[in-house]
C-alpha cells in the first residue's frame, strides 16, 4: 500500500468520525457573524477563531463588571442614559459563550430591576435570546417570569419567584442585593435584614459583602430605632461602588 | 517496532533537553500563576475564570511548542547532514518519521501534565475541578496538538522552510477553528453545488472546534461515545498527515 492510498483511507475515517461527532452533538455556538457590534469586536473575532471563545467570554465579563463600575473608558453612554450598553456588553459575553449563564442573568438584573436604569423590554430582549440559546437553565426562565409580574405590578409574586432563586448557586449576587433593597422598599426591613445576613453569609456572593455588612449595621440601627420607617423614601443603590 | 522505540527514546531525550521545551513549561507556570490573579477580576465567576485561563494557556503552549519542535525536527537533520547518519541505519523513512512525531508528541504530553497537575492544583483554591471531565478536556487538547504537530511535520517537509512551515501551520490552525463557520455558510447558500463543496471541504480540513477543550465542556460534556470519535478522529487525521509526510520523505534524495 502506498502512503498516499494510507492517506486517502485515514481521511476518509475522519470525515466519518467527523460527520458522527456533528449528528451525535451538533455545533451549538453562534457564529462570528453573530457577535456583538462593540469596540472589541476584533479581539473577539481573533479569540474566537483561535479556539479561544470561553476565554473571550471571559475577558468580555469582566469588562462588563468594569463597565457597571464605571471604569470602561472605550464605551460611553447616551446622555440621560445610565448604563446604556448593560444589553450590549451582556449579550457579548452570550454570543461569545451561551453556556456563560451568569452574564444574561447579571445583565437583566440591571435592566429589569435596577430603579435608575429601569428597562424591561431590554432585559426581556436579553433573556428570550439566553433562553434560545442555553435552555437548559431554568433561571433565565423564573427571571422573564418575575419580570412579567413586574410589568403587571404583582410584586408580591415576583418577589416569591426571585426569593425561590436565591440560594441557587447561579444566581447572581447582584440580583440578592436587589432582593433585599426591594424587602426594604416594600416596607419590610427585617426581612431585608435576614436577606442581607444570607448575602453576607455566602462567600459566593463576596462581591457584595462590603454593601452588605453597610446595610445590616444601618437597618440594626433603623429597627433598633423602631417606629420610624425610612424605607420608602430611602434610595435605591443603583451602581456598585467605584473602585 | 524496536527501530521506531528507538527513534522516539531519542527524540523524547532530545526534547527533554531542548531549553526552549523547558522555558515554555516554566512559561506555563507563570501563566497559570498570572491566571490566578487576573481571576480575581470575574468576581463571582473566579473558578471558571481560572478553569479557563489554565486551560487555553496549557493548550497555547502546547501548540506553539508543537509546532516549533516539529518545524525543526526534520529539516535541521537534513541541513546538519546528520539524518545521512540516520538513515545507513536499517530505518525505514515512515518508521523514522513515525519515532520522531511520537517522540515530540510525547514530550509535548509531558509538559501539559506537568502544567494539567499545577493548574488542577491552583483550581483546588476555588472549589476544584470534576477529575474525570478535566482529564477528557486536557486529552481533547493533547489530541488536538497532536494533529497540529503532525500538520507541521508535513507542511516542513513539503516547503522545506521553517519560516514558510511555520506560517503555514498558524494559517491550518486558524482555519481548523473555521470549520464551523464554512458549515453556517454553507446553510445559508442556496446553491446545492456550493454548498455540497463548502459541506465536504469542512469535513475535509481539520475540523479543531471539535476538539477545543472548553467548548466541549460547556453546555455539559459529551457522552464517551462522543470522546472516542474524537480521539478517532484525531488519530485518523494525524494518520493522514504522516502518510503524506512519508509520501513527501521518500521522494526526496539524499
Amino acid at each position: 500500500m502506498r502512503p498516499w492510498h494510507l492517506a486517502a483511507a485515514a481521511l476518509a475515517v475522519a470525515a466519518c468520525a467527523s460527520v458522527a461527532m456533528e449528528r451525535r452533538r451538533p455545533w451549538a455556538g453562534p457564529s462570528l457573524s453573530e457577535l456583538e457590534a462593540t469596540p472589541f469586536a476584533f479581539r473577539d473575532a481573533v479569540l474566537a477563531s483561535g479556539g479561544l471563545r470561553a476565554v473571550a467570554a471571559d475577558l468580555a465579563w469582566v469588562q462588563l463588571l468594569q463597565y457597571m463600575a464605571g471604569n470602561l473608558p472605550e464605551i460611553e453612554d447616551r446622555p440621560g442614559r445610565r448604563h446604556d450598553r448593560v444589553l450590549q456588553l451582556s449579550r457579548r459575553v452570550m454570543r461569545l459563550d451561551p453556556h456563560f449563564h451568569r452574564a444574561p442573568l447579571y445583565g437583566a438584573s440591571i435592566l429589569g430591576w435596577f430603579e435608575e436604569v429601569d428597562r424591561p423590554d431590554e432585559a426581556v430582549e436579553l433573556l428570550d435570546e439566553a433562553i434560545r440559546r442555553a435552555p437548559e437553565e431554568p433561571l433565565f426562565k423564573l427571571y422573564l417570569a418575575a419580570m412579567a409580574f413586574k410589568r403587571a405590578g404583582d410584586d408580591a409574586r415576583m418577589v416569591a419567584l426571585l426569593e425561590r432563586s436565591f440560594d441557587d448557586p447561579r444566581a447572581p449576587s447582584t440580583m440578592k442585593a436587589i432582593l433585599a433593597n426591594l424587602y426594604q422598599r416594600r416596607g419590610e426591613p427585617a426581612k431585608a435584614l435576614e436577606t442581607w445576613e444570607r448575602v453576607l453569609a455566602n462567600p459566593l456572593d463576596a462581591s457584595e459583602h462590603a454593601r452588605a455588612r453597610l446595610k445590616i449595621v444601618e437597618l440594626r440601627a433603623a429597627l433598633r430605632a423602631g417606629g420610624r420607617q425610612p424605607w420608602k423614601t430611602q434610595s435605591w443603590p443603583t451602581s456598585r461602588p467605584s473602585r | 517496532m524496536d527501530t521506531i522505540k528507538a527513534v522516539f527514546d531519542y527524540t523524547l531525550k532530545e526534547h527533554l533537553r531542548h531549553k526552549a521545551w523547558l522555558s515554555a513549561a516554566l512559561f506555563g507556570v507563570a501563566l497559570l500563576a498570572g491566571g490566578l490573579v487576573a481571576s480575581a477580576l470575574g468576581q463571582e465567576e473566579r473558578g471558571r475564570l481560572m478553569l479557563d485561563l489554565g486551560l487555553a494557556a496549557n493548550e497555547a503552549l502546547a501548540m506553539v511548542s508543537a509546532v516549533f519542535l516539529t518545524v525543526h525536527l526534520v529539516l535541521q537533520e537534513i541541513e546538519s547532514r546528520a539524518i545521512f547518519l540516520i538513515l545507513t541505519h536499517p530505518v525505514a523513512r515512515w518508521q523514522y518519521l513515525l519515532g520522531r512525531w511520537l517522540g515530540t508528541v510525547a514530550a509535548v504530553g509531558l509538559a501539559m501534565a506537568g502544567m494539567g497537575a499545577a493548574h488542577l492544583l491552583a483550581l483546588q483554591a476555588f472549589g476544584g475541578a470534576p477529575l474525570l471531565p478535566y482529564l477528557g478536556v486536557l486529552g481533547l487538547a493533547f489530541a488536538k496538538t497532536a494533529v497540529m504537530a503532525a500538520l507541521a511535520l508535513l507542511l516542513s517537509l513539503a516547503l522545506t522552510s521553517e519560516a514558510a512551515a511555520m506560517a503555514f501551520s498558524g494559517f491550518f490552525f486558524v482555519l481548523g477553528h473555521f470549520a464551523p463557520e464554512l458549515r453556517f455558510l454553507a446553510e445559508k447558500s442556496g446553491s446545492v453545488p456550493v454548498r455540497t463543496v463548502m459541506v465536504a471541504f469542512s469535513h475535509a480540513a481539520p475540523d479543531f472546534s471539535r476538539l477545543t477543550p472548553r467548548e466541549a465542556w460547556s453546555g455539559g460534556l459529551p457522552d464517551p461515545a462522543w470522546f472516542a470519535l474524537a480521539f478517532l478522529y484525531a488519530a485518523a487525521y494525524a494518520a493522514a498527515c504522516l502518510a503524506l509526510s512519508t509520501q513527501v520523505f521518500e521522494q526526496k534524495e539524499f
